[in-house]
């Protein structure tokens, strides 16, 4: 069962309203907090609340979070800063987006104590409203100001709550409904023989897509392996080389260490999904879900990225742990060079060299939130000592795309042609090649045609940038 | 490439309009405590519906078994074309079965409904019973509707003047075709309803539809039940927009028939993808027109033929038609014009009412003839719009109505003004030639578009409201309507205009939810027409009362206070007061009453005043056996549109307004950045400025998405395949435009609708597009770099895609991968 559904029918919470049942309307939104597993309880601690879709989230992972609903944002008769402003601005009409919306903004107001325009427009690009325009939600967002007495996590950091909270993640789970058996293991040891036993598993990450899977009437998996409660998987490591992260760290994170280590991927992460899907999302999940059209797998084909994978044979003896590189990772249309029962663990990814230019690009039908026809990554360093004089010279090339290919895929070919003197006539070429040399479908969100003339010119877009310096 | 960088304070001077009263339930909505179909708690042995439904465009139903989904535990009711007593409905034509029996013509026509005790056995029900198809050849397209002449109804023509020998006379003539996209209505509350079984054999029917009457006509009809023994409620809607106008009854009816086989209370609501498989959208349309012109741009005559989309049954879609032809003139007038339209019969789902109602099609025809026209004589798009404009001298339209009150002239000069639309139209050429300014030759276009719609329903009849007004002893107010709240803001105007009868403050007044028992016979809340006839009833009954209020309060004056009913009336020693319909709400000549402040005021011809507060009155009138109630009925006077003529009143008056909208195109994707939007418009004299607005911005950006990102794609089966929001991008809050100015003229002139107000829920979203024309001024800059001779005429379908709008700028590009791919879905 779905939070949002639970809270509705079971707990009596109609405020939270479902729509799409997928995470792209934002009308379930709530705040969840989840202390980290393994951290030891400090006294003072409070819970640190962030916004997500709670239509596509498992009850059963809800066990040691602590959910704020709509309903807990009033003071008595008086309304939060939210709910205010959301009021006074009418930016509420038919009012069946508003709860999702106050409660996007209040995540908002949880880390901010106002915001700019960009800042709030970040945060409600997970929200969906058909009647306002938008206008008056924006102005709303512009104009609220947190307040310490409707701060959510001051008035729900209850110490005895924040302890409970922390001892429920200290141990396993295992929940059993209706043939599915749903396991949340506190170690990686017990994961990988969990995984091992039981062949045909899947691993449950924050459910972005098999949350959806279920809500639409797909048959689930009989076994289903949650790695939220395995303390190790939360791990970031940053090093001159690069970022490794564990297959918990959330989009969120990714981004945030990712300012440093590739500019580039932040900022494109802007664009990539919600606030409400990037706090619960991971990077290993977008990467085991295998889509062809997975955003961040191009960027991850060309910067060096390798997965870590660790598997337990016959459930006996020791872990047994094994990286792939990304490009060695996807054999056909959501199909993974995995052993059965291997699981990934982390993933790491190469920092961008100050002397290369990288840039990652997706067409889609929509700028934000929308999920594209065609993805590309390209990156170059070019030879130093002849700038200015003459065309530079690009020394190596990687380029990368999705939506062209049942897996998103390297392009050697236009790669090696890339290398040599930049000219007009090199750049053309090259777009001409990756035009010729993918076959991509026509489905709904384009032609074939629109996405091998997209592909093309995207890069042709970013040849042009490194033309002109 | 996200580029956010406008002023934080852009929206600033559009929004700060908190003086306004918040909407009614303002407070409810942002608490979460609104209540909608499915926030009712589930009551015991309650069963939760779900549909069976055809994957098939067209097919015959060769075998139905439920009996293996009634063997699954909680599984408790099956409900099929056998168990409907009345099986045929439709609003204009009865032409659509409730269950279809032998035959499906479209996906998502349903064909059973389960009633199970859980949602989990509801699915495994759904998934048990057992359907064998036999697919038929289907109609796919108003093409293949129109090769084998598949209508509904019949061709119809509005005409003035002789379009023919116009256009032979005409210097410069151009001809097309014009293709327009659906649009799915997206409201966030899917299609619901919940029936609750009462005492003998009544059915208490709670349904998220703008048409309580038909729903409960519908429902009764299918159960075989009288109609009397059907109440339906709607409280609020989750959105609607048109899409619950129609298409709400038989949600409703399945809910019926499955708690009137059960005796138990039934529930269904429909999640979203089932909604957009199964109900109609904004109907496609294809528009073949020729258009006559001087060498000036202005217009001499034009001759249109629409076909609509109008999907496998009636549905609305002759009414929406009918719109769609009487807006083809929009703004402009056209002296001499014929235009046809025909629906087609095809196999999709039934189209219906959206937001315009046909409205936009019409629009859309002239304001890209417009373009064009400009394109061809070597003038600005503005120029040739205000020479074709309506005004003195040229005001008839093609129907023989006048247009009366028109503010058109002034909206257009002051909008120009306002948006610097000169001076930016100069900047946007030199920014299209400038590779300095702009190295990747993004193309930017600009348009100014215009508005001029229709209020009231083109069916006569249609054009009535009630009103039920019950004051209390307290002070206060209930009024009940036929009026459905769907965010709209209805209840809000119509308790302002009560409010303001009595002289009380807004939260004196209670809106009442709107029920068939107390509001019967009434009228879909469509056509922007919500608050105009029901509020006018509402204001109608408020006078009443106060005509009776008014003559007792002369009375009371004479009388001295100890000598009040309040003070007699349980002993029976004071004559009773009797009133009659002899006073005013105004009083009279000599004693003039006024309601104000909670006050009631006598003055009389000296200046000597008595007051008496409103809720002492009120308990006085009772006390004496005064009506403090009153329920009041209202007719839109004077029309007159002959439909078989095509010639007539039409329309009580029109709604205007323009836009200037800018665009950027990405020369490398086709996507469309709005830059900049300014919209003005004539709402008379609003009831309520925010609401107003919200419904200009609101219906704005909504029609936008229909004109750029909105695309509903269907697969050889004819089953839609963006029906869900990962597929179907309805605006965001990024979407929203960069720069967005809206803002309303002070018009006191409008003396024909209730409080000098006009109707603002439709008009706004056929501004939209301006956005459109904006796109394709842009591609046709891109296009014709120099004044040539030969003019490229781009044609753009709506909605314009990322991928039209790249071939519109790039066909050559896309030629050599099309050849390849002759199956590519467009």
């Amino acid at each position: 069962m779905m939070l949002a559904e639970w809270l509705r029918k079971e707990a009596g919470l109609s405020g939270t309203k479902i729509v799409c049942a997928e995470g792209d309307c934002g009308a379930c939104t709530v705040l969840r907090a989840f202390p980290r597993p393994g951290a030891a309880f400090v006294a003072g601690a409070a819970f640190e609340y962030e916004a997500m879709n709670s239509c596509i989230a498992t009850v059963a992972q809800m066990d040691g979070a602590h959910i704020v609903t709509v309903e807990g944002m009033q003071r008595g008769n008086e309304l939060s800063p939210a709910q205010h402003a959301m009021r006074v601005c009418h930016a509420s009409q038919c009012g069946y987006c508003t709860p999702g919306f106050v409660m996007a903004l209040s995540g908002m107001l949880e880390k901010h104590a106002q915001a700019d325009e960009r800042m709030a427009m970040n945060y409600l690009t997970g929200n969906l409203c058909r009647c306002t325009g938008y206008a008056p939600i924006i102005q709303a967002a512009l104009t609220v100001r947190a307040t310490e007495q409707h701060s959510v996590a001051l008035r729900y950091s209850d110490m005895n709550a924040v302890a409970e909270s922390i001892t429920a993640t200290e141990q396993s789970m295992r929940v059993s409904h209706d043939g599915v058996e749903l396991f949340a293991p506190a170690t990686l040891r017990e994961a990988v023989t969990f995984a091992a036993l039981h062949p045909g598993f899947r691993v449950i990450g924050a459910a972005t897509d098999l949350g959806v899977q279920i809500n639409k009437g797909k048959p689930m998996p009989a076994a289903l392996l949650s790695l939220h409660l395995v303390p190790e998987l939360y791990a970031t490591k940053v090093s001159r080389a690069g970022a490794t992260f564990g297959a918990r760290v959330t989009l969120a994170e990714v981004r945030r260490v990712s300012e440093d280590v590739a500019p580039e991927f932040a900022q494109f992460l802007n664009l990539f999904a919600s606030p409400q899907i990037k706090n619960v999302a991971t990077l290993v999940g977008n990467i085991a879900n295998a889509s062809p059209i997975g955003d961040t797998l191009p960027f991850l084909l060309i910067a060096g990225g390798t997965v870590h994978v660790a598997g337990r044979p016959g459930g006996k003896g020791p872990i047994r742990k094994r990286s792939i590189a990304m490009t060695e990772l996807y054999l056909g249309y959501k199909q993974l060079a995995l052993e059965p029962g291997e699981i990934i663990t982390h993933v790491s990814f190469q920092r961008t060299p100050s002397r290369e230019v990288l840039r990652l690009c997706k067409v889609s039908q929509r700028k934000d939130l929308d999920i594209s026809a065609v993805s590309g990554a390209f990156a170059v360093t070019l030879g130093t000592g002849r700038r200015g004089k003459s065309a530079p010279c690009v020394t190596s090339a990687r380029i990368a795309y999705g939506g062209v290919a049942a897996t998103p895929v390297r392009m050697p070919d236009a790669e090696q042609a890339l290398c040599g003197e930049l000219t007009t006539e090199r750049i053309e070429s090259v777009a001409h090649l990756i035009a010729g040399s993918i076959a991509p479908i026509s489905d709904v969100r384009g032609s074939g045609a629109y996405r091998r003339v997209t592909a093309a010119y995207i890069f042709r877009r970013f040849g042009n940038e490194v033309l002109r310096g | 490439m996200a580029e956010h960088t406008s002023t934080p304070t852009r929206l600033a001077a559009i929004i700060t309009d908190q003086g306004s009263v918040p909407h009614d339930s303002s407070t409810t909505h942002v608490t979460g405590k609104s209540e909608y179909i499915d926030d009712r708690p589930m009551l015991k042995g309650e069963l939760h519906c779900g549909l069976v439904y055809s994957p098939y465009a067209r097919a015959r139903v060769r075998r139905l078994e439920t009996a293996p989904a009634l063997a699954i535990p909680g599984v408790v009711c099956a409900v099929t074309a056998a168990d409907v007593a009345h099986n045929v409905w439709g609003t204009i034509f009865q032409d659509q079965p409730i269950i279809a029996a032998s035959e499906v013509n479209f996906v998502g026509e349903v064909v059973a409904v389960l009633g199970a005790e859980t949602k989990e056995a509801l699915a495994k029900g759904l998934a048990a019973v057992v359907v064998e198809w036999e697919k038929l050849p289907a109609i796919r397209s108003v093409a293949e509707a129109v090769a084998a002449k598949s209508f509904i109804g019949s061709e119809r023509t509005i005409a003035t003047g002789d379009a023919a020998a116009g256009l032979a006379r005409s210097p410069h003539r151009i001809a097309g075709t014009l293709e327009i996209g659906g649009a799915d209505h997206f409201y966030l509350e899917s299609q619901a309803a919940v029936v609750y079984p009462r005492e003998d054999g009544q059915l208490e029917v709670h349904s998220s539809t703008q048409h309580p009457t038909e729903t409960q006509h519908v429902v009764a009809e299918a159960c075989g039940v009288r109609f009397s023994d059907v109440v339906c409620i709607a409280k609020r809607l989750g959105g609607a927009f048109g899409g619950k106008e129609s298409q709400a009854a038989p949600i409703a009816a399945y809910a019926a028939l499955v708690a009137k086989q059960t005796g138990r209370a039934a529930r269904l609501v429909l999640s979203k993808d089932d909604d957009m498989i199964i109900t109609g959208k904004r109907n496609p349309f294809r528009i073949e027109y020729q258009c006559g012109f001087d060498v000036d741009g202005r217009i001499i005559a034009m001759d249109a033929m629409l076909h609509a989309d109008g999907g496998a049954y009636a549905d609305l879609s002759t009414a929406i038609m009918e719109r769609a032809m009487l807006h083809c003139d929009n703004a402009y007038f056209i002296p001499n014009m014929r235009v046809r339209g025909q629906v087609c019969r095809t196999n999709f789902h039934p189209h219906t009412a959206f937001r315009g109602f046909g409205g936009p099609k019409g629009v859309a025809l002239i304001e890209s003839v417009i373009e064009d026209i400009a394109r061809v004589v070597g003038r600005d798009a503005l120029d040739v719009r205000i020479l074709n404009c309506y005004g003195p001298g040229q005001d008839m339209t093609p129907y023989g109505q006048r247009v009366e009150d028109n503010h058109l002239p002034e909206l257009f000069a002051t909008l120009t003004e306002r948006c610097a639309y000169r001076a930016r139209r100069a900047e946007i050429a030199a920014w299209n030639g400038d590779r300095a300014r702009n190295p990747d030759g993004h193309p930017r276009g600009l348009s100014l578009t215009a508005v001029k719609f229709g209020i009231s329903f083109t069916t006569r009849f249609l054009n009535q409201g009630n009103a039920l007004v019950n004051l209390h002893r307290d002070g206060t107010v209930q009024v009940s309507t036929g009026a459905v709240e769907m965010g709209q803001g209805v209840n809000t105007r119509i308790a302002a205009i009560v409010a303001e009868q009595f002289g009380l403050p807004t939260e004196s007044v209670r809106m009442m939810p709107t029920s068939t028992e107390k509001n019967a016979n009434t009228s879909p809340t469509a056509a922007s027409a919500g608050t105009d006839i029901n509020g006018a009833a509402a204001l109608q009954a408020c006078e009443t009362i106060r005509g009776r209020l008014s003559a007792l309060a002369i009375r009371l004056r004479s009388i001295p206070q100890e000598s009040w009913a309040g003070k007699t009336a349980a002993l029976g020693t004071m004559p009773e007061i009797t009133v009659g319909s002899e006073v005013s709400p105004r009083g009279t000549d000599e004693q003039r009453v006024e309601f104000s402040d909670g006050v009631v005021t006598v003055t009389d011809r000296s200046g000597s005043v008595f007051s008496v507060g409103f809720a002492a009155l009120v308990r006085e009138a009772y006390l004496n056996r005064i009506s403090v109630s009153e329920y009041a009925h209202y007719r839109i006077p004077d029309l007159g549109f002959d439909k078989l003529t095509g010639k007539g009143k039409a329309f009580l008056y029109f709604t205007q307004g323009v836009a200037a909208s800018e665009v950027e195109l990405d020369r490398h994707t086709g996507e469309v950045k709005v830059r900049r939007v300014d919209i003005l418009m004539d709402m008379g004299r609003p009831v309520n400025h925010a609401l107003d607005m919200g419904q200009v911005m609101g219906g704005f950006v909504q029609g936008m998405g229909w004109v750029t990102t909105e695309h509903l794609v269907y697969d050889d089966n004819g089953k839609l395949l963006s029906h869900s929001p990962s597929t179907y991008k309805i605006p965001n809050v990024q979407d929203t435009p960069r720069v967005f100015n809206a803002d309303l003229i002070f018009n006191h002139g409008n003396t024909v609708n209730v409080r000098g107000s006009k109707a603002s829920g439709e008009p706004p979203l056929l501004l939209s597009l301006s956005v459109w024309t904006a796109v394709r001024d842009a591609i046709m800059s891109a296009r014709n770099h120099s004044k040539t001779e030969n003019v490229h005429l781009v044609p753009l379908a709506i909605p314009a895609t990322a991928e039209r709008v790249l071939r519109g700028l790039s066909p050559e590009s896309f030629a050599i991968w099309d050849t390849q791919e002759a199956s590519a879905v467009h």
